[in-house]
C-alpha cells in the first residue's frame, strides 16, 4: 500500500520536474521571434523567407521541450496509472 | 496512451496504428490513381493541388541537393504526404493518428537514416564513409557515432512528442466539454502543428540526406 503511494507521489513530482525543461524552448523561440520581427522590420519584402525560417527554427528548438513532455507523459501513463489502479484495488 | 489492439489476423494483433496506417495507404493510393487519370496541360481542380505538392517537394529537394537529388523526390514526397495525412486525420473523432505512436515515427526516421547512409556508401564507397566518422580527429569517433544516433532519435521523438502531446491535451479536454472546448485547440494542435511538424520532418529528412551526400 505504502509503496504504491510512494511511487505515485514520485511520479507526480517527477513529471512536474520534467516539465521545467519547457522553459528553454519558451525563451529560445521568443528570442527567435524577436529577431525575426526585427529582420522583417528592416526588410519588409523578405517577410516570407524570414517567417519560414523562423517557424522551422522554432519547431526544431522546440524538440527539447517535447522530449521533457514525452518523459513526463511516459512516466504518468506507464507508472502512474497502473500503480494508481493497483492502489485502488488495495484500498478495495 | 498505447494503441489499442483492434482485432487479430490469425493471432497477429492489429493495433490502431497499423489499422489507420492501412487506411491512409488506401486513401493516398486512391487519390493518386483517381486524380491522375486524364492529366491535362492546363491543370484543373484536384490536379492543381497535386501539382502544388509535387512541385513544392521537387523544388525543395532540388534547391537543397541540386540535380542529383531528383532521385529522392518520390521518397520525400511519400514521407511528407503520409505524415501530413496521418497528422490531419486525428481531427475526426474516433481516429488514431499513426504518428501518435513512437513505432511509426521511429520507423520513418530509420528509413531516412538508412537512405542517407546507404546512398553515401553507394556514392562515396565504404572506405571514405567509414573515414568520415574519424573526422577531424581520430578520437572523435564515439562523438560522431553518438551524433548520428542522436539525429535519428531526435528526428523520431520530435514528431512523436508533438503529435502525442497535442492529442492528449485534446483528449483531456474532451472529458470537460466534449464537442465545444477542444475545437479551437484541435485547430491549433491538429492542423497547424500537424502541418508544421510535417514540414519540419520533411525538411530535416532532406537535410540529413543532403549532409551525408556532401
Amino acid at each position: 500500500m505504502l509503496e504504491a503511494a510512494i511511487v505515485i507521489a514520485a511520479v507526480a513530482v517527477g513529471s512536474g520536474l520534467a516539465m521545467i525543461a519547457g522553459l528553454g524552448p519558451g525563451i529560445g523561440e521568443g528570442y527567435a521571434a524577436g529577431k525575426a520581427v526585427e529582420a522583417i522590420g528592416r526588410q519588409p519584402e523578405a517577410e516570407n523567407s524570414v517567417r519560414t525560417t523562423m517557424i522551422l527554427g522554432q519547431a526544431i528548438s522546440e524538440s527539447t521541450g517535447i522530449y521533457s513532455l514525452a518523459v513526463a507523459l511516459l512516466m504518468i501513463f506507464s507508472f502512474g496509472f497502473p500503480m494508481f489502479n493497483k492502489l485502488m484495488e488495495l484500498l478495495g | 496512451m498505447e494503441a489499442r489492439v483492434l482485432f487479430h489476423i490469425s493471432s497477429l494483433p492489429i493495433t490502431e496504428t497499423v489499422f489507420f496506417t492501412w487506411v491512409i495507404m488506401v486513401l493516398l493510393t486512391l487519390v493518386s490513381i483517381v486524380f491522375t487519370r486524364n492529366l491535362k496541360t492546363i491543370p484543373r481542380g484536384m490536379q492543381n493541388i497535386l501539382e502544388v505538392a509535387v512541385d513544392g517537394i521537387e523544388n525543395l529537394v532540388h534547391k537543397d541537393m541540386g540535380k542529383r537529388g531528383s532521385g529522392y523526390v518520390p521518397l520525400i514526397l511519400t514521407i511528407a504526404l503520409f505524415i501530413l495525412t496521418a497528422n490531419l486525420i486525428s481531427i475526426f473523432p474516433g481516429t488514431f493518428a499513426p504518428t501518435q505512436d513512437l513505432n511509426t515515427t521511429a520507423a520513418l526516421a530509420i528509413i531516412v537514416f538508412l537512405v542517407a547512409h546507404g546512398s553515401e556508401i553507394r556514392v562515396k564507397g565504404l572506405g571514405p564513409y567509414i573515414k568520415t566518422y574519424f573526422q577531424p580527429y581520430f578520437w572523435m569517433f564515439p562523438i560522431n557515432v553518438v551524433g548520428e544516433i542522436a539525429k535519428v532519435l531526435s528526428h523520431a521523438f520530435r514528431l512523436y512528442g508533438n503529435i502525442l502531446g497535442g492529442t492528449i491535451i485534446i483528449g483531456i479536454l474532451y472529458m470537460f466539454a466534449p464537442y465545444v472546448l477542444p475545437v479551437p485547440l484541435m485547430a491549433w494542435f491538429g492542423l497547424f502543428m500537424g502541418v508544421i511538424q510535417t514540414a519540419v520532418f520533411t525538411l530535416l529528412a532532406v537535410a540529413y540526406i543532403q549532409v551525408r551526400l556532401e
